[in-house]
């Protein structure tokens, strides 16, 4: 079961691809390389303006009642240009959670800053290399947070942060405004990304979830930033095998194109293979949402598109020869890209098992 | 104890004793001219205590050993991380050629002498734009000038070429012949008039390798260490001179033993991360693949000592090390998760599983990409046809661009 993109959606597709094309200079991504604590701003009012901060978020609260199909269309065009801010995941993922906690003030007080993306929220959930740990080691008590989460995407420029905590020995989902709250900024492969360690220590928070529920909820918000993620790192995994395909014909070794050589050829023909069932799978995906299978369509997309940039970024650089691996080139933009979206939402053990646990369970 | 094994325990202690002056904890934090320097006292150090030139002949300030006696002193030293990078193209592939092929002996003695105490560094020019793999492709022209020759053209990648005194060059003295006919190898004085050398940055942020412009660079007739239009021939008979060299079977990459200890320190999903299966079998695969490695070279080296020629399966090592330490480097960052983003921009592609991912992409298309190396097994070993290639026997200036 999937979907076919409708009028609408391929018209955000190819408006949202054709503004960020314009919008968007490897020079001024290459340099954000280099510093911590600062991302695209070019971008994210691209997104404002374009109103992609609101798209996923009902219109009661300022957005633009779409969902996860649209969020991902422009997640995608986003992950061709390695653009991007990591706002653009972890809103909708803080958003969706405040929303499913039904805590109406929160929601009053947040939502519509987030559809309008004056605010700028973080999803708190890893610790080390677990994407959302059993039992967490940050800990939720008489309205305050305290303890660890390290290379939290966003946290360095956020206004808040949906952490995954323990409260009263069970796992619980609580809100912090990250004002006061220590951030060490990550210097990072991809910087722009605003990896920070965040500290809390005693940290005033609202609980919104615990229990079962905040398990239930926090592994749906996972699966959709996952979803969205997915559709990046398509994008990106596409935007290579393109630049791999231009390069091949253009390139000449001992008198033809380098595309001439099946070595090459075949192995650009094998990311579109890779590149098209990811797609597949993302779009699926996210058609899913709120469905009882969205957990192991999200898992399947995730997985395929890890797989699809991953790849492609190794290959496509392995094409260009000595042109690959240089800065200003820029092909590493993708490559580092590659990595840091391979990482966020989770590693591919984690959503291998993570399918796995469901298509047992399932079979059981 | 054989003589050999006495050799490898002497250079181990001599290393040993050379660490605190030069070893990783030496080179930390230091700026890219005192890591040159650093790494220029260290080749000085090796040439005063009989390690440099190990297999070359005495009367070029060598040690007459056997090509062995170089591959054990390699293997040891490689293990110690000592800054001899710098050292690697000079004495690697260029200073052999101009001893081998110099027309002037007494000034390739002094050359050999003074790029052996490390006083002088030589770099290789062959790649440029329009091409690396396709190295008689070559357009850097050497045109007749008098009775010498005058170079214009550029060449690209060329390592260490900033801080180079000489190097050799592959050029085309006659376009209107097959590719391969056409070529003349000379040396060349890196400062001299006309020579402009610029570094570029790499993805890892690193800036040892350069473009390097020629306009109208004079060279003498005496520079040439080639038949005229017989610099193919020569250049591929000279990366045959120091074929034996120590190889890595990590990729110049991370140990093992440091994927066992970040696989015992983290947990997948609940569970002690080295009893997943997935990370089980990525340890026992790539053990598999870095011992056969080890032994292909160590019965290699039981060959020479034996005085037979070891076989070709020599060349595999770094096609199978360094694609496979860039999926292992991927799959080691993917075990630290979101303490992986984090990296440190002086950190060793040696002991740092982010350095070693980023950088592998290099190791994969310098000194041949893996493509190349391919063709060579598939042709060169087993025989198989070569592609369509259809520059084959057409004049150079009418292979279609
Ligand atoms: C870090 C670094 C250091 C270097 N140092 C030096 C140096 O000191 N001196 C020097 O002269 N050069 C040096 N090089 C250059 C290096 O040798 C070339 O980059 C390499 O040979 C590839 O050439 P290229 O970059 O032009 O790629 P190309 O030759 O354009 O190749 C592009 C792609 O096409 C593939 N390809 C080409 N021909 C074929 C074929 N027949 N069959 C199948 N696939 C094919 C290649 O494998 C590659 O994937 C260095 C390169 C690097 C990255």
């Amino acid at each position: 079961m999937s979907i076919v993109y409708d009028e609408a959606q391929q018209a955000i597709a190819s408006e949202s691809r054709r503004i960020l094309d314009a919008r968007m200079e490897s020079a001024r991504l290459l340099a954000l390389l280099e510093r911590t604590g600062e991302f695209d701003r070019v971008f994210w009012s691209t997104a404002v303006e374009q109103g992609w901060t609101a798209l996923a978020f009902p219109e009661e609260h300022g957005g633009l009642g779409l969902g996860l199909v649209e969020l991902g269309i422009v997640a995608q065009a986003t992950g061709a240009a390695t653009a991007g801010a990591p706002f653009q995941t972890s809103n909708y993922g803080a958003g969706h959670i405040l929303l499913a906690s039904g805590q109406a003030d929160l929601v009053g007080q947040w939502l519509p800053r987030l559809a309008s993306g004056e605010a700028t929220a973080a999803v708190a959930f890893a610790e080390g290399n677990a994407p959302l740990p059993p039992r967490p080691g940050c800990a939720f008590a008489g309205g305050r947070l305290a303890g660890a989460k390290p290379g939290v995407a966003s946290a360095l420029a956020a206004d808040i942060a949906v952490v995954w905590c323990l409260h009263e020995g069970r796992p619980a989902l609580a809100l912090a405004e990250l004002a006061g709250v220590s951030r060490r900024a990550v210097d990072s492969f991809d910087n722009g990304r605003l990896y920070a360690d965040l500290g809390f220590d005693g940290t005033q928070a609202r609980l919104l979830v615990a229990g079962e529920a905040a398990s239930e909820l926090a592994r749906d918000a996972l699966a959709r930033m996952a979803v969205v993620t997915a559709h990046e790192q398509l994008g990106g995994a596409e935007a290579l095998m393109f630049i791999a395909r231009d390069y091949a014909n253009t390139r000449r070794a001992f008198g033809q194109p380098i595309g001439a050589f099946q070595s090459v050829k075949h192995r650009i023909a094998e990311l579109y293979t890779l590149v098209e069932i990811a797609r597949a799978n993302c779009i699926h995906a996210a058609s899913r949402e709120g469905r009882p299978d969205f957990l192991s369509a999200a898992a399947a997309a995730r997985l395929s598109a890890t797989e699809a940039y991953d790849t492609a970024a190794r290959d496509t650089v392995q094409i260009h020869g000595g042109i690959g691996v240089t800065w200003e080139g820029g092909l590493h933009l993708h490559m580092r890209r590659a990595r840091s979206l391979a990482i966020e939402q989770g590693n591919a053990l984690f959503w291998e098992d993570l399918l796995v646990d469901e298509l047992a369970g399932a079979a059981a | 104890m054989n003589d050999l094994d006495a050799y490898r325990a002497a250079a181990r202690d001599w290393l040993r004793s050379q660490l605190p002056a030069f070893g990783r904890e030496a080179q930390a934090g230091l700026s890219e001219l005192d890591h040159l320097a650093l790494g220029k006292r260290y080749q000085r150090a090796k040439f005063d205590a009989g390690y440099a030139g190990i297999n070359w002949d005495p009367e070029f300030g060598g040690q007459g050993l056997s090509p062995l006696h170089k591959v054990i002193f390699e293997q040891e030293e490689m293990a110690c991380g000592m800054p001899s990078g710098y050292y690697g193209v000079s004495l690697g592939i260029s200073v052999p050629v101009v001893m081998k092929f110099a027309q002037d002996r007494a000034w390739a003695k002094e050359r050999v002498l003074a790029a052996l105490k490390g006083d002088e560094i030589w770099c290789q020019l062959f790649s440029e734009p329009s091409g690396g793999s396709d190295l008689a492709g070559a357009r850097t022209k050497a045109e007749p000038d008098g009775n010498g020759w005058k170079l214009n053209g550029q060449k690209l990648w060329t390592t260490y070429a900033q801080f180079s005194d000489y190097g050799v060059i592959l050029a085309r003295n006659d376009p209107t012949v097959p590719k391969h006919k056409g070529l003349t190898f000379f040396w060349l004085d890196m400062h001299a008039p006309g020579v402009t050398v610029r570094p570029i940055k790499l993805a890892a942020g690193d800036n040892h390798v350069n473009e390097v412009f020629f306009d109208d660079v004079k060279l003498t007739d005496g520079q040439r260490l080639s038949p005229v239009g017989g610099g193919f021939g020569t250049a591929m008979a000279t990366l045959m001179i120091e074929r034996y060299s120590a190889s890595d079977p990590a990729g110049f990459g991370p140990a093992l033993d440091l994927f066992i200890d970040l696989a015992r320190n983290s947990e997948v999903n609940g569970r002690p991360a080295i009893e997943d299966g997935r990370i089980r079998s990525a340890i026992a695969r790539t053990y598999a693949m870095r011992s056969g490695l080890e032994a292909i070279t160590t019965r290699a080296m039981r060959m020479m000592a034996a005085g037979m020629e070891p076989g070709p399966e020599g060349s595999l090592n770094k096609l199978v090390s360094v694609r496979s330490r860039q999926k292992l480097s991927e799959l080691a960052i993917d075990l630290m998760g979101n303490v992986g983003l984090a990296w440190d921009v002086h950190a060793s592609g040696k002991d740092d599983w982010v350095a070693s991912w980023l950088a592998a992409p290099t190791g994969r298309i310098a000194g041949g990409a893996d493509e190349m190396l391919l063709n060579t097994i598939a042709e060169r070993i087993l025989g198989l046809p070569q592609d369509h290639r259809p520059d084959k026997g057409v004049p150079f200036n009418q292979i279609p661009a």
